[in-house]
């Protein structure tokens, strides 16, 4: 085998993690209110990919097109009833954000009890499942690798197409930039909203359907996730779509891959502290750089001494305007 | 007739049970949520820091007993000639913990001198090391915005419970452990006593922070939830104040955790979760309305007393629903927070104008200001601008006189 099936692991959760860091980006960057909820539309993923394959029998890849529509529909019945409401009512930052943990409460409550109906009508695992079986094989690798990683990056280049290219996505920027400017130029922000909760509740549904496919999922493996993504956006500056690409790949291999690493040097039991990398990861970034690397680029630029260090790296070509 | 039900609970040596014992459970709960919910309508009610880590600062309290009560007491018990089974490795402290909490208790029934000295003691451990906590927690995110200092106190509350988890000296791993009984030496039920204990403390923190909040200290708090930019330039260290009340607040937290732990006689990281220690005192906080005691001590009346009720009906409502009650518990949790910040944000009892002793601050508020713009036409019709606040500042009374 080429890759060593930790790495193909570590891929498969950063890949997934790449696809919740930047939902809940263009989350922030268009309603402004970090989505506590993100990691629990995951759940919700989770269990379509389970009703998928164990209880209808189907391969769960099938469920995928259905998990995105209902993670996305479910994410535009949240808008139209709390966080639209709320804004429209002139809630602030902390309001919006506590009705948002409301809502991953409230998700997370439905979920468990959806689970334990599966397990009281069907007699199955619904509570602690994996859905290795389901899945097939390309050569070496499972087919999930492939799939997972094939899914993120055509995401983000369909997403970056999609944000310079067409006229949604235009306007889509402008309403992250200046919410009041672009209802000034005719942009209809309702929609922008809308369809924008769409896309993220969809890719996050989207991104949990894959994971027990690989990994072990419980009903509350969704809500875990937060603080991953959370890191991941807040590494690529918590305002920056391809930022969170950068960062969600990151935090993610470097969670799994630490913990390997940690619990082949020092003992198994580092496996229990796992959930504490990306929160080392948070409170790092926050000390060090709040804006993550978009604060630190912009903080290279600014700076002689930082533009000759990118130069010779090669990642600046031309002077910046000052 | 109360004061003689009150006197036959006291004086009774029998266990309290039945209706009495859903009152005092209800008295206990209502006294810790309330220490927690003025501790956190102290720190977001009226200095603006969404404090979502009050799990964190609950935790402390209950290790306090566990990893310092437990052992100081088993030291102490073991040098005043008691013999107790070994407790010093990881394994001893957990399988033998309550063998020796037995052998503790038969002793300490004795000693009430030593057991309210343990409980002043711990008291005041959990309050320092509550209040490093804080310290601790403020580190990261302070100087930030609001949304990251949510993020981070929720990912700590995550972080203490997996501590409490895997290092078996602080509480026993997720075998628990046990505690002392320092009430041994009450001849009637130990969980009267601890009711009544925390509702003392619970009236006592409710005093100190009224008095903080009528003071200039308070005044300043309130100053900095609206503007802070604006006490920034007057000179005032805006940082400096918002550490100083998470820390302050952190260690009043920390005891309500501490007493949990004397109240179960039992210390387990499960104990004290997330949902149970963040999101319910947010609820009340939020429903009884944020920036007066008064809301919320009606608001944890209110949700204390519909989590017990719900918690001892529970067969009787699970044969209604198919599913176990702690996820409709979830549910209700999550649409009473919506609906509340949805149809009543300010809560039940919005907040009141503040009591500054001397000053009729209703009379300031209400009084019309009536203003003459007759007399300065000049001065309205000047440009906008700087130029124009200097000649309006310049006082050309006689121009406005003409």
């Amino acid at each position: 085998m080429l890759i060593p099936a930790i790495w193909i692991a570590a891929l498969t959760y950063a890949s997934e993690l790449t696809l919740l860091s930047m939902g809940f980006t263009l989350t922030y960057l268009t309603a402004k209110v970090p989505n506590f909820a993100h990691g629990t539309y995951a759940g919700i993923g989770i269990y379509v990919s389970y009703t998928f394959s164990k209880i209808l029998g189907f391969s769960p890849y099938l469920g995928f097109p259905f998990s995105f529509l209902i993670g996305g529909l479910m994410s535009i019945i949240i808008y139209f009833l709390v966080i639209g409401v709320l804004q429209r009512l002139g809630g602030g930052a902390i309001v919006l954000t506590i009705s948002t943990l409301a809502i991953q409460i409230f998700l997370a409550g439905a979920t468990n009890i959806y689970a334990f109906w599966l397990r009281a009508k069907y007699s199955t695992y619904a509570m602690l499942f994996m859905l290795k079986d389901f899945d097939f094989k390309i050569g070496d690798f499972p087919g999930i690798f492939i799939v997972s990683v094939g899914l993120t990056v055509s995401c983000v280049i369909l997403l970056h197409y999609m944000l310079t290219r067409t006229k949604i996505g235009i306007a889509m920027r402008a309403t992250a930039e200046d919410p009041e400017l672009a209802s000034v130029l005719g942009i209809n922000i309702n929609q922008v909203q809308v369809f924008s909760w769409f896309l993220t509740g969809g890719m996050a549904s989207l991104a949990g359907s894959m994971i027990p496919i690989w990994f072990m999922s419980t009903p509350t493996t969704g809500a875990a996730m937060i603080t991953p993504i959370m890191a991941g956006s807040l590494l690529g500056g918590f305002e920056n779509v391809y930022g969170a690409v950068i960062g969600g790949v990151v935090v993610g291999v470097s969670e799994i891959m630490l913990t390997y690493w940690g619990s082949v040097i020092l003992g198994a039991w580092v496996g229990e502290y796992r959930p504490l990398i990306p929160m080392i990861f948070l409170v790092i970034i926050l000390l060090i750089e709040p804006r993550g690397l978009q604060g630190a680029w912009e903080r290279m630029t600014a700076s002689d001494t930082g533009q000759s260090i990118l130069k010779s790296l090669g990642l600046l070509k031309e002077e910046p305007v000052t | 007739m109360i004061q003689e039900i009150a006197l036959g609970l006291l004086t009774s040596s029998v266990a309290v049970e039945g209706t009495s014992r859903l009152i005092v459970d209800i008295a206990m709960y209502f006294g810790l949520f309330v220490i927690v919910a003025m501790a956190l309508n102290f720190q977001y009610g009226n200095a603006g820091i969404p404090n979502m880590g009050c799990a964190v600062q609950v935790i402390i309290g209950g290790f306090t007993v566990s990893a310092i009560t437990t052992r100081l007491i088993l030291t102490l018990v073991g040098n005043a000639g008691v013999e107790i089974l070994p407790w010093t490795s990881d394994y001893d402290w957990v399988y033998n913990s309550p063998k020796n909490v037995n052998i503790v208790n038969s002793w300490l029934s004795g000693e009430p001198l030593f057991g309210v000295s343990m409980l002043l003691f711990t008291l005041a451990v959990s309050l320092i090391l509550g209040a490093i906590i804080g310290w601790i927690i403020a580190l990261p995110a302070i100087r930030l915005r609001a949304t990251y200092l949510m993020i981070v106190l929720i990912t700590m509350a995550d972080a203490s419970q997996i501590f409490g988890r895997n290092v078996v000296w602080i509480s026993g791993g997720t075998l628990g452990i046990f505690i002392p009984d320092i009430f041994k030496w009450y001849p009637g039920d130990r969980t009267l006593v601890m009711a009544i204990i925390t509702l003392l403390i619970g009236l006592i923190s409710f005093f100190i922070f009224r008095t903080m909040l009528n003071s200039p200290y308070g005044r300043l708090m309130r100053a900095i939830r609206e503007n802070e930019v604006t006490v920034g330039s007057v000179g005032k260290n805006v940082v400096g104040i918002r550490r100083n009340i998470l820390m302050f607040a952190s260690g009043i937290t920390a005891i309500s955790g501490a007493l949990l732990g004397f109240y179960f006689s039992y210390v387990v990281e499960a104990n004290y979760q997330r949902a149970l220690w963040t999101y319910w005192p947010w609820l009340m906080l939020i429903l009884g309305g944020p920036g007066n005691n008064a809301g919320t001590f009606l608001g944890c009346a209110l949700v204390v007393a519909m989590r017990r009720v719900i918690l001892v009906n529970k067969w009787f409502l699970q044969e209604i629903f198919f599913f176990p009650v702690a996820y409709f518990e979830q549910i209700l949790l999550g649409v009473l927070l919506i609906s509340v910040i949805m149809f009543r944000p300010n809560g039940l009892i919005p907040e009141k104008l503040l009591y500054i002793p001397g000053v009729n601050y209703r009379r300031l508020v209400d009084e019309e200001v009536v203003v003459d713009w007759r007399g300065a036409p000049k001065a309205r019709g000047a440009s906008s601008g700087i130029s124009g606040i200097f000649r309006m500042l310049g006082g050309k009374k006689e121009e406005a006189g003409e």
